[in-house]
């Protein structure tokens, strides 16, 4: 297990070196500098000058990068060039809120989506597996911006239930978190309900109903455990699309998180953060789908790792 | 007992009165600053917060004024080449520390040092020569020529006087920790949620009325606005044209519109066909109509030009609109070759997003010229690339017709001019993106800079705005309104025309003055 882990680590690294490279490249390849655009339409030759100098944006393409992955190396991920404050300091300002967001996201999903797949599951064909599914279709369906706003509209707004924007206590975190779980919800109802329709079809459920197993133990420690195996897997990658498609969810209730901050760079060509954004996603990425591939051991003791 | 019951339920009455008084003023920006320390404060949002916490040694005051703030009184050598500043005493930055020359001075070189590299280093940046400390709060400034514009350069945000013992301790630090001498001081920042300041209680002039001030960054529009009718913000920039009306129909909001001193045009690119033809320029001024543009695209909050800078800027005079003629178009294309056999066409670009309504502007000028046989296609870029193709140089410049804005935030014409106009500022060397040329402006334009008498300079900016009304290097289009959303329980909050929100004279009405 131990060396499993280890291994899998090890593998990180090309992978976070593919990522580098190509995050470095696509950056430099979009048109428009930094300089340019920190100037503004004030720039004269002089100041941009003076900023690519600054930030050693005179130096060629190659020169950058080989700096760039040393440094990175060393844990310096290089100095942003808007606010000029070191991009680790940046994003250890805004990635705390995007993970706080990302969890209560992951929360309403598994606390909706996981049960409504199960009561559409056992009573397949009736009025609660169509109300469930209906209601799982229009949650895939609906744009996260709309869905935002609209929220706010009636829940802030008309009825002040919440504040509108910002962090700070669990009231602040309730309509971002359903905004942005209702997506995840509706995908994870849809397959609790097929892995579960298909695992109630097996013999050994027919066996532990013959042999009088109460209802409920059947469905949970019987048919549910097993039909998890599909739907950690796809809550884990929906976890990581969380953590990047946290980007309208954070634009919309003013979420100081690390999508806005990654949009607000790209849009100012800051190289550094934008570089050092994507990296952290990716770092966050890798370990997510690490946890998941332990977390089948968990569920399913067949499953052993050497 | 009997005393002690109503003593204390008085003081509870009291004290909950306190309590319902609001001591913090919410302000609703549509982004988090970027950078406190002054030179680097670019953006609205950031020059917005340093407004309140520095101060600059001349003001540019809402209503078009460039009056002494920092400086007691100031006098010029005969030769116009020694400006020498007689700093106000007594004043204090928020670290204790003094206000002096040595301290301006610093700060001065500070912004125009390459190591910095500030934006703002050209307003001072060759201009002035030297800083001479004469006495502990008189300093001299020496400039190669003289140069009429320098007092208002010196009310430019970025030329504000900061602490020189709290930039050198706290180095990079500085930029989350400004320190001045501003009725504010500063707080505390939580990135990209707000930034707060609190009221200075040894400030120098006026003290604020309201103890607290914060600002909030909101990107969305619909959220802003939202906060501003809950109550939870009681300023929102930027209200978009369609929530107006909604919101003034809300007896707790008000609406304000304040001009600005962003100017929107189309560039002609002269140094190509068909702009290098006069009379094509012409033709496309008279068939676009500024006022229906202004009426139905921006739902009335802009103002139609009728000079290439706008009101409240010292230079100003409405020099005259060419007014909208399709016919007249018509002819003036005819004489330059183009008709229904062969019409004009040429690629018409705008930035989607970065100006007020900017592609549905673009989009209606495309409809008026349609209408005198103008084929124009638009294309637009995202606004980093657009900005860097058109600061091209000539040779590689594509662009041939394009909008751009420009902000005379220094409140004199030199700025709205000069940068734009004069033929040494061609791309990428200045402004002058569509590369106009005239050596009879050129020459006015630099007597302008260095004439003393305001009267004078008056003239010589009416005259050169004549000059380029006629040549019309531009396709004049109109100047922005800031619409901004107030709850009424405040007053004397002001909307500055160079897009910074001042909330030092603001207040809260009581209840009975609602």
């Amino acid at each position: 297990m131990t060396t499993y882990i280890l291994r899998r680590l090890l593998t990180v690294i090309p992978t976070l070196l593919g990522v580098l490279l190509a995050v470095f490249l696509m950056v430099r390849l979009a048109p428009g500098d930094p300089a340019q655009l920190l100037a503004g339409e004030f720039a004269t030759p002089e100041t941009l000058a003076d900023i690519r100098q600054r930030f050693g944006l005179d130096q060629p393409w190659y020169t950058q990068l080989g700096l760039y992955t040393l440094n990175v190396f060393r844990g310096d991920l290089g100095e942003s060039v808007r606010t000029r404050k070191p991009v680790t300091y940046e994003l250890s300002q805004y990635f705390p809120n995007t993970l706080r967001l990302t969890l209560g996201a992951m929360l309403v999903a598994l606390l909706i989506g996981i049960p409504a797949g199960i009561i559409a599951a056992i009573r397949p064909g009736t009025i609660f597996d169509l109300l469930a599914m209906l209601g799982a279709l229009i949650g895939v369906s609906m744009p996260v911006f709309w869905f935002g706003l609209m929220a706010i509209l009636i829940f802030s707004v008309q009825l002040g239930w919440f504040p509108v924007a910002g962090t700070g206590t669990l009231r602040h975190l309730i309509l971002p978190a359903i905004t942005l779980g209702i997506g995840t919800a509706a995908i994870l109802a849809r397959m609790t309900r097929s892995a579960m329709l298909e695992v109630l079809s097996q013999d050994y459920i027919r066996t532990a109903r013959a042999k009088g197993v109460a209802g409920r133990v059947v469905i949970f420690k019987h048919a549910l455990r097993n039909a998890l195996i599909p739907v950690v897997t796809i809550a884990g990658l929906q976890f990581g699309g969380l953590l990047e498609g946290a980007v309208i969810t954070e634009t919309v209730f003013a979420w100081p998180g690390i999508g806005q901050l990654l949009v607000g760079s790209i849009l100012a060509r800051d190289y550094p953060v934008v570089q050092g954004a994507v990296l952290l996603i990716a770092v966050a990425f890798i370990l997510i789908n690490l946890i998941v591939d332990l977390l089948y051991g968990a569920i399913d003791p067949r499953i052993r790792y050497d | 007992m009997r005393i002690r019951f109503w003593l204390t339920l008085g003081l509870a009455l009291l004290l909950s009165w306190a309590l319902a008084q609001p001591r913090t003023l919410i302000i609703a920006q549509g982004t988090d600053p970027t950078s406190l320390d002054a030179p680097l404060a670019t953006d609205s949002p950031s020059g917005t917060v340093v407004s309140h916490v520095v101060e600059t040694l001349f003001e540019y005051t809402p209503d078009g004024k460039i009056v002494p703030l920092l400086v007691e009184r100031y006098s010029f050598s005969s030769d116009r080449k020694t400006l020498t500043l007689f700093l106000r005493k007594g004043i204090k930055f928020h670290d204790g520390t003094d206000f002096n020359a040595e301290a301006v001075k610093f700060n001065l070189e500070r912004l125009i040092s390459p190591e910095l590299a500030s934006s703002f280093a050209f307003l001072l940046r060759g201009r002035v020569s030297a800083f001479e400390v004469v006495d502990s709060h008189t300093l001299r400034l020496r400039m190669p020529e003289p140069f009429a514009p320098v007092l208002a350069h010196l009310s430019h945000g970025s030329t504000g006087i900061q602490s020189p013992a709290a930039i050198r301790r706290l180095g990079a630090g500085y930029r989350d920790n400004p320190v001045g001498t501003g009725p504010y001081k500063f707080d505390r920042w939580q990135k990209g949620q707000f930034v707060e300041l609190v009221r200075n209680e040894e400030y120098w002039g006026k003290k604020p009325a309201i103890e607290r001030l914060r600002f909030l960054a909101v990107p969305e529009a619909t959220t802003r606005m939202a906060l501003v009718e809950t109550g939870q913000a009681h300023v929102a920039v930027r209200v978009p044209p369609q929530d107006v009306q909604r919101l003034s129909a809300r007896p707790e909001i008000e609406v304000v519109t304040t001009p600005s001193v962003r100017t929107i045009f189309f560039y002609f690119n002269q140094a190509k066909k068909p702009f290098d033809d006069v009379r094509v320029r012409k033709a496309i001024n008279h068939a676009i109509n500024k006022e229906e543009i202004v009426k139905f695209v921006l739902g009335g909050f802009g103002r139609a030009s009728d000079a290439p800078i706008s009101p409240g800027i010292f230079g100003y005079t409405k020099i005259g609109s060419y007014e909208y003629n399709p016919n007249l178009a018509r002819q003036l294309l005819a004489q330059a070759g183009y008709n229904a056999q062969n019409p004009l066409r040429f690629t018409l670009h705008s930035p989607n997003g970065r100006y007020l309504q900017d592609i549905r502007v673009a989009e209606a000028v495309q409809s008026q010229l349609r209408a005198v046989g103008v084929q124009a296609q638009i294309q637009t870029l995202e606004w980093g690339a657009y900005l860097a193709a058109s600061n091209q140089p000539r040779e590689r410049n594509e662009f041939q017709m394009a909008m751009l804005g420009w902000g005379t935030v220094t409140g004199d014409a030199d700025y709205g001019l000069f940068g734009l106009f004069h033929s040494s500022q061609h791309a990428p060397n200045g402004f002058n993106r569509g590369f106009y040329s005239n050596p009879r402006l050129d020459r006015i334009l630099e007597q302008a800079r260095v004439a003393t008498n305001p009267q004078a300079r008056q003239q010589l900016y009416r005259t050169a705005m004549q000059i380029i009304y006629n040549d019309a290097p531009w396709a004049f289009l109109h100047s922005e309104q800031q619409v901004t959303a107030i709850r009424r329980e405040v007053q004397g909050f002001i909307v500055h025309p160079i897009e910074r929100l001042i909330a030092t004279q603001a207040s809260f009405r009581t209840a009975s003055e609602r």
